[in-house]
């Protein structure tokens, strides 16, 4: 058995196979201080709701921090800021901890594959993703787990670009950052983020239109398709404004990276990814926009991954699985020189 | 033909300078063959007519200057070289000059002393101008030879290469130096979990899917290499592959270069039809 797991700003995500079927466990990477009484704790529990009791606090943990948050008109707290470990949240490390720790579960065997994935380096943020690799490293190996890590861009182009040979471009639009990776015959040639994503777009939304960040995000989640047309003075029409603004500045920036290296001269096709490329519209603008680049790549076709939100933890699961028969057969081949 | 005009060597040479100088090399050549034939045509001895033997030294004469003249400017010069070799061909023609115009009837001594020593220094100093050019030459093709050798292994890298070079070593070394790191659990102090905790893991979605894709990845990664993932390793990866696909631009053996490209190609159409064929 292997796991694949997807840490994301917004959401972890495990995958895992079970018979015929590939099981994608999800939570919210967020959380919420509360204090602590013995009938909040009651209806926390009545409610099924996820939640820790420390220093005499609680903390509700993933989809329900949200929802709490918006009753008790509060905003929940994230352990993840621009795709890495939020250098601002002092109870970042332990809440993250416990999410991936229930999201993952107990390994299934002593030294189990699993593949993380993680940001590039950002291209246009003064930060590296070292520090936030490491940790999730080493959470992930204290559970007896045997680690790789992967970069986002190539789990996305793992996932759904094996019909032309893992070649390609693998784009995963997340909510702190925007992955980009040119894979050659499964070979990563350039690699980076963009420190944009959805969580850009809601906050400068929420600062043009005055709205709360988490009604933004609302509107987003909720069937919101981006078009050409849209109304003046409403979220989706600012929504749309400012995906067309992070589509452009990632084309740019793709432009710019792939200046400074040699492209094998083949035709690559695009996958899209990520939980920001979900609303209707997206594939059709972002499509427009790649073509009238002109970019230094010739592109073949551009999709989207039929689910964007779990193409990431598909493609680390699918490394986790290619690494798991190395070993095993690595193991053979030991047994049988034995 | 060599043409260094810019070369940050010693000796210098343009290509105008080595085409003028082939022609005064010719020039030179045939004068002094000219010179040789009047020799043996008009049989010159002791007591031939002056104007002969004047038309047969000048020649002679002229023909021995510009042959040397012509080899100086053949070669590459040092600094002052041009001017060394102008210098010496104007003192070596103003000394047939003076003979030209001494001749018969002002021809006897010391006149005849100071034409001869004027016109054996202007000789002298292109024969020795050409001399220490060549040893020059040599020990400078000798020190090119060595830079030459080295300078196989050796890339000219720009700044920002260099920049990304060190990031990446640095990165590197950061990277192995944590690698022996052990993370110790840190004392939150006492936790209590809630009771859905040990329930459910979170919301779950189950999808048809066999993962396929496993099989073909491995099958596209080559069998005894280990899987590279990373963006550390994107950036040397990247490189690499840039180098490779810049093989026309490296040096290499007439044979080597032709059988790389050959495979270069076979390769790509391979895997380009691959892709297509996929799509």
């Amino acid at each position: 058995m292997a796991k694949g797991l997807d840490i994301g700003t917004m959401n972890i995500i495990c995958s895992e196979r079970e018979e015929e079927d590939v099981i994608f466990t999800q939570q919210r990477n967020a959380f919420l201080e509360l204090e602590s009484s013995d009938l909040t704790k009651t209806m926390l529990d009545s409610s099924k709701v996820l939640y820790i009791e420390k220093d005499g606090k609680i903390f509700v943990l993933g989809e329900e921090a949200f929802k709490f948050a918006t009753i008790f008109g509060k905003d929940a707290r994230r352990p993840m800021r621009f795709g890495i470990i939020s250098p601002s949240e002092k109870d970042a490390i332990p809440m993250i901890k416990l999410i991936v720790e229930r999201v993952l579960g107990e390994p299934n065997n002593r030294s189990e594959v699993l593949c993380i994935s993680t940001p590039a380096d950002p291209i246009d943020l003064d930060m590296n993703t070292l520090y936030h690799k490491k940790i999730m490293e080493a959470v992930a190996k204290r559970m007896t787990y045997e680690t790789h890590v992967i970069d986002e861009g190539l789990g996305v182009i793992y996932s759904e670009l094996s019909d032309y040979d893992f070649t390609g471009l693998g784009i995963s639009v997340g909510a702190g950052l925007t992955n980009v990776t040119l894979a050659y015959l499964a070979t990563p040639v350039m690699s980076f983020s963009i420190g944009r994503g959805g969580d850009w777009i809601d906050e400068q939304v929420s600062i043009t239109t005055g709205l709360p960040k988490d009604h933004v995000c609302a509107t987003k989640e909720r069937g919101f398709r981006l078009g050409l047309e849209v109304e003046l003075g409403s979220s989706e029409g600012a929504l749309s404004i400012y995906y067309d603004a992070l589509m452009t500045y990632v084309i740019k920036n793709l432009n710019r990276k792939l200046a400074e290296i040699t492209p094998p001269k083949v035709e690559f096709p695009v996958a899209l990814a990520g939980g920001s490329v979900m609303p209707d519209g997206f594939l059709k603008m972002f499509e427009r926009k790649l073509r009238e680049a002109k970019l230094k790549i010739d592109i073949s076709n551009i999709k989207r991954a039929k689910e964007p939100l779990y193409s990431v933890a598909r493609g680390c699961l699918i490394a986790a699985r290619t690494h798991e028969g190395e070993e095993m057969e690595e193991g053979i081949i030991v047994e049988s020189a034995v | 033909m060599d043409d260094n005009t810019s070369s940050p060597g010693v000796l210098h040479r343009g290509a105008f300078v080595y085409y003028v100088g082939s022609v005064i090399f010719v020039v030179g050549i045939a004068l002094l063959a000219a010179g040789a034939a009047f020799v043996m045509i008009l049989r010159i001895h002791y007591g031939s007519e002056p104007t002969k033997i004047l038309l047969t030294l000048i020649s002679m004469g002229v023909g021995a200057t510009l042959i040397l003249t012509g080899i100086n400017m053949m070669m590459r010069q040092a600094r002052y070289g041009y001017c060394v070799v102008g210098v010496s061909a104007i003192i070596s023609l103003l000394a047939l000059y003076i003979f030209a115009s001494n001749y018969p009837h002002n021809w006897y001594y010391p006149i005849i002393s100071y034409v001869l020593a004027l016109y054996i220094t202007g000789f002298l100093m292109l024969v020795g101008n050409a001399f220490a050019n060549t040893i020059l030459w040599m020990i400078a093709g000798k020190s090119e030879a060595v830079v030459k050798g080295e300078g196989e292994k050796t890339k000219i890298y720009t700044d920002e290469e260099i920049e990304r070079e060190i990031e990446e070593a640095t990165r590197k070394s950061i990277e192995l130096s944590t690698s022996e790191l052990k993370f110790k659990e840190p004392s939150v102090g006492e936790v209590r979990l809630g009771k859905v905790f040990r329930e459910t893991r979170g919301n779950t979605t189950r999808v048809k899917d066999d993962i396929e894709e496993a099989k073909s990845l491995r099958k596209a990664i080559n069998s005894g290499e280990r899987m590279r993932f990373g963006s550390e390793e994107v950036e040397s990866i990247s490189r690499n592959l840039g180098e490779i696909l810049r093989g026309e631009a490296v040096e290499k053996g007439r044979f080597g270069e032709i059988k790389d490209k050959i495979k270069g190609k076979v390769k790509k159409i391979f895997s380009f039809n691959r892709v297509k064929r996929n799509r």
